[in-house]
């Protein structure tokens, strides 16, 4: 077992066990008042508190960053300023807040933006976790209240924050009365912690969202509310002309090689020879990423590479070890460096990846652009294959070889003829070609579109028909295109909001709406071998 | 020992609070009479003693208390003239649609004279609603301070919200002042025409403090008396003498020196106070002034940190920062913005960024570094957002010279130095 899976594991478990925190807690029926003591627990960390010097030595190179956090945060019961933690993935930005945050022992309502993955649902999770409301069955998943616009937010989230924090205060006024020494005080601060922010800026009302968010300590107006904001993106991109206070930026750079290499050698069951390992293959890995968590798939696969030979005859002295790993993984190193980082970190958890379902669909559907899979992974009427057919050769080809190639006799002969230029000519042409290739996929108008579906969708009723009979072309063919066009409009809508076709960049002089095609030429291909038609025969090449 | 801890701990404990709390920070500058405050204070309390309307735009860069010394007024003159003031407060950030923004008022007009607010009214109920109390209102001599945060925010659309307000304002006899607040020196020209003719065009602008103001302002947030917080009266002799004496040798350096660079807000202030102070006051418990002059001195280094460099120079990976001569090169080429394609396919990038580029890293991993450079929107501008990730196009917006530095900076990126500088001679 090596160290860097098992701290992946207890990273991803931290992660989903402060998102639907408390599951034992759930006795509490939502008639009765949150005790207070109730409430506390639910707020703070569950688990062991943990020492300063444990919360350190466990993230290594992540010194500077947890003084600086515990120094902003401050001792217990002052108000702090808005915080904003940013930095590259898997720097380590969420895992050393909540730790450090059980480390504190101090109530915290934590919201990732990627989870909630729309403002009603941020909105509601917030007032949940602060109302310490639980969705399950016995109250029909519903949530504690319905909330959907900003400004009801902001009244709401006032209120509960003003409850959590009187109970707050009775209670640490309690404990100071009885001496009662059940734990540590936990203050009468609440922290509220947006995490990925950066997701918030692809949502449709992200204009209002995010300099709300941003104000909310303005807002609020409760010094006992610390607000923390975690990004991937710089504070600089969140620019927004509004008179919010900008919150104080704490950067967590990327870990350096020397980092990594501490970070992966620990908890090795032979370090010496995990060590060696390392020296070859992390300065290569290095040059292409320092994400942890690319980092560790990359290696471990490599590392159980290297050692399978190894199992039978013992390990080697370490005197020639270094050589005879080198002359091991030279095979290996390469072809590895280029393969890495397929699998996206977030699908290797599974509960990462149950939470994630909206996301990972959407990441199918690029997996289907870019990589060569073998067949569409995702379901497709014959019609909505031909339009996506349709709008690619339109995108590549040129709109003045429309005529030639889709002329009524089909095609083929056609473009035969075309071609017979002179030399220089040709040359020209494939100098345009090139650039053609270079600007990538043209737009087309919705005309020229439904002018192509039309001739290819009728080339192929027409090769159809040929093998069947010819009396009852007629009546097919007349039904078959009116059920093919019965509802392309609304297909291509679908195809608009499934990113395989983009819609946009109206032409200034003509007014009408163009698209233009996203799809690669192999899912192209793909597509149009699965209804059987020559995509290769109509698309224009040098 | 441990008793000095403590009260170190309490006098961080005393800073921050101070540091968080804003108003107190603008406070001082309500004495002098040229001051916003002072005509602020005159625009509005002649509104509530003369029984007229009023309306006043108070813009300039955020971070320059405009909203401070909005509140400071409010709190004034309520204390003034006890029970004669109503304020409704808004945000043009959650309600910049009319319909909300009315129903806010109706509620906060509601809560101020203890009457019951009807979720169900229409909007027609609650302008109406708003109407009938400002004339109340000007019956009775009570002023009502319509408070509009984002101004600008308002000005959007059809602006019936301000329409409405202003035209009430007029056609009754009331005794209302508008005031807003916005970030856009520009606010006022966004109005229509119906609504500027209502608005009067008062503006109080407001600009970032000068060099001696925040040399002020510093110096009241350190140094206020706080003897009645602690008793132990030698220990704050000992800490203001040190505090004057870094502030009038080599502090007032570093000080007249951060004030230079930071021009605009008043939150970097804040942060160097926060990040410096705060240490220095925790170091300060052991040794001498020098001490507080270093993290003053460590605090300005950290917050003077150019942002992207420390992103190129960080953050990218060698793959991905080998990306931006081959950009480089084609914006000099072209003076286009380019995407994936051009840079991975073209097949002078692939000759010459040679082991970089294209021999051995796969089509994966090109993309992977693209995707990565697109996470960068600091370093690169986005043309095409809604495209996919192949063709969206980008821009390098850093200087070449900027560029260079970085990757000078970086371990083993030698050969891409020589690329750059290959690059620059096309």
């Amino acid at each position: 077992m090596s160290k860097e899976e098992s701290l992946q594991v207890t990273k991803r478990a931290t992660r989903s066990s402060t998102s639907t925190p408390v599951k034992t807690a759930s006795r509490t029926q939502k008639t009765i008042k949150p005790h207070a003591s109730l409430l506390r627990n639910d707020l703070v960390f569950e688990g062991e508190p943990l020492s300063l010097d444990a919360l350190i030595s466990n993230f290594h190179g992540r010194r500077l960053q947890i003084l600086k956090l515990l120094n902003f945060i401050g001792p217990l019961n002052t108000s702090m300023l808005p915080l904003f933690l940013y930095g590259g993935p898997a720097a380590g930005k969420t895992s050393v807040l909540l730790q450090s945050f059980r480390h504190l022992q101090r109530p915290f309502v934590y919201a990732s933006c990627r989870t909630c993955y729309n403002p009603k649902i941020l909105f509601e999770s917030v007032l949940n976790q602060l109302s310490s409301h639980r969705q399950q069955a016995s109250n029909g998943y519903s949530c504690a209240k319905k909330c959907d616009k900003p400004s009801d937010f902001v009244h709401l989230l006032q209120e509960a924050f003003k409850e959590v924090i009187n109970t707050l205060k009775g209670n640490s006024k309690e404990k100071k009365g009885s001496k009662e020494s059940e734990g540590k005080d936990c203050g009468s601060m609440v922290y509220l912690i947006f995490d990925n922010l950066e997701l918030v800026r692809d949502w449709e009302k992200e204009s209002v969202i995010i300099p709300m968010l941003f104000k909310l300590y303005d807002i609020l107006k409760l010094p006992e509310v610390g607000l923390i904001f975690i990004s991937n993106a710089s504070p600089d991109t969140y620019y927004s002309n509004t008179g919010s206070l900008e919150p104080l930026p704490i950067y967590f750079p990327d870990y350096t090689e020397d980092e990594l290499y501490q970070i992966f050698s620990r908890n090795q069951r032979n370090p010496k020879f995990y060590s060696s390992f390392l020296d070859i293959t992390l300065k290569p890995f290095c040059r292409i990423t320092r994400r942890v968590d690319e980092l560790s798939i990359a290696l471990q696969s490599l590392f159980q590479k290297c050692c399978e030979p190894l199992s039978d005859s013992g390990i080697p002295s370490p005197g020639d070890m270094k050589t005879t790993l080198y002359n091991r993984l030279k095979l290996h190193l390469a072809p590895s460096l280029n393969e890495t980082f397929s699998i996206p970190a977030h699908l290797s958890s599974e509960d990462e990846a149950k939470k994630d379902k909206v996301r990972r669909k959407a990441n199918m559907k690029n997996l289907g652009h870019g990589e060569a899979l073998d067949d569409i992974d995702f379901h497709m009427s014959v019609s909505t294959k031909y339009l996506l057919i349709s709008a690619f050769l339109a995108s590549r080809n040129r709109a003045t070889l429309d005529a030639a190639l889709f002329d009524s006799t089909g095609g083929g002969d056609n473009r035969k003829r075309k071609r017979k230029i002179s030399e220089a000519s040709k040359e020209q042409k494939e100098t345009a070609e090139e650039e053609l290739r270079m600007k990538g996929p043209g737009t087309f108008p919705l005309e020229r579109l439904l002018a192509i579906f039309q001739c290819i969708t009728s080339v192929m009723e027409d090769s159809l028909d040929e093998g069947v009979q010819e009396s009852n072309s007629d009546s097919g063919a007349e039904g078959g295109n009116t059920q093919l066009m019965s509802d392309v409009l609304l297909q291509l809508s679908t195809l608009c909001n499934a990113n395989l076709i983009s819609k946009g960049g109206t032409c200034p002089l003509e007014a009408s709406t163009r698209y233009r095609s996203t799809v690669s030429e192999e899912l192209a291909m793909k597509v149009a071998r699965s209804v059987k038609f020559h995509l290769k025969q109509y698309l224009y090449q040098k | 020992m441990e008793e000095r801890q403590t009260l170190a701990v309490k006098a961080q404990i005393e800073f921050r609070r101070r540091i968080c709390d804003r108003k107190s920070i603008f406070s001082i500058f309500s004495e002098s009479p040229n001051s916003n405050y002072s005509k602020l204070k005159f625009i509005v309390s002649n509104s509530v003693t003369e029984g007229c309307n009023n309306s006043v735009l108070l813009l300039g860069p955020r971070g320059c208390g405009q909203k401070e010394v909005l509140d400071l007024v409010i709190e004034d003159l309520k204390a003034e003239y006890h029970d004669m003031i109503s304020v409704v407060k808004l945000d043009g950030i959650l309600h910049s649609d009319d319909n909300c923004a009315l129903k806010e008022i109706a509620k906060q007009l509601c809560l101020e004279n203890q009457l019951l607010f009807s979720k169900m009214a229409s909007s027609d109920d609650n302008s109406q609603f708003m109407i009938a109390v400002l004339r109340e209102y000007g019956l009775a001599h009570k002023t009502v301070i319509f408070v509009l945060d984002e101004f600008d925010l308002f000005a959007q659309g059809k602006q019936r919200l301000l329409y409405s307000l202003l035209d009430a304002m007029q056609s009754v006899a009331s005794q209302a002042v508008v005031v807003g607040v916005s970030c856009r020196l520009d606010a006022d020209q966004l109005l229509e025409k119906r609504v500027r003719s209502r608005f009067s065009h008062r503006k109080l602008l407001f600009l970032p403090p000068n060099k001696e103001d925040r040399k002020r302002q510093v110096f009241c947030i350190i140094m206020i008396p706080f003897i009645s917080l602690f008793d132990w009266r030698k220990w704050y002799c000992q800490f203001c003498f040190e505090v004057k004496s870094v502030f009038s040798c080599k502090g007032i350096f570093i000080l007249n020196f951060f004030l230079l660079v930071q021009k605009s807000t008043h939150s970097e202030l804040q942060y160097l106070v926060t990040s410096g102070l705060m240490r220095g006051i925790s170091i300060f418990r052991f040794q001498h002034a020098y001490l507080i002059l270093f993290t003053w001195k460590q605090a300005f280094s950290f917050f003077y940190a150019y942002p992207k460099s420390e992103k190129l120079g960080v953050l990218l990976s060698t793959l991905t920062l080998s990306i931006c001569p081959a950009m480089r090169s084609l914006h000099c080429k072209s003076q286009r913005s380019c995407h994936y394609n051009a840079v991975f396919k073209d097949p002078l990038s692939i000759h010459k960024q040679g082991p970089y580029l294209s021999s051995n890293c796969s089509q994966k991993l090109s993309l992977k570094a693209w995707k990565s450079v697109l996470e960068c929107s600091a370093i690169f501008l986005m043309l095409w957002q809604i495209l996919g990730v192949k063709y969206r196009e980008k821009k390098l917006i850093i200087q070449p010279d900027y560029l260079r530095i970085i990757i000078h900076s970086t371990r083993s990126c030698g050969s891409l130095l020589v690329l750059l500088d290959g690059r620059e001679q096309f």
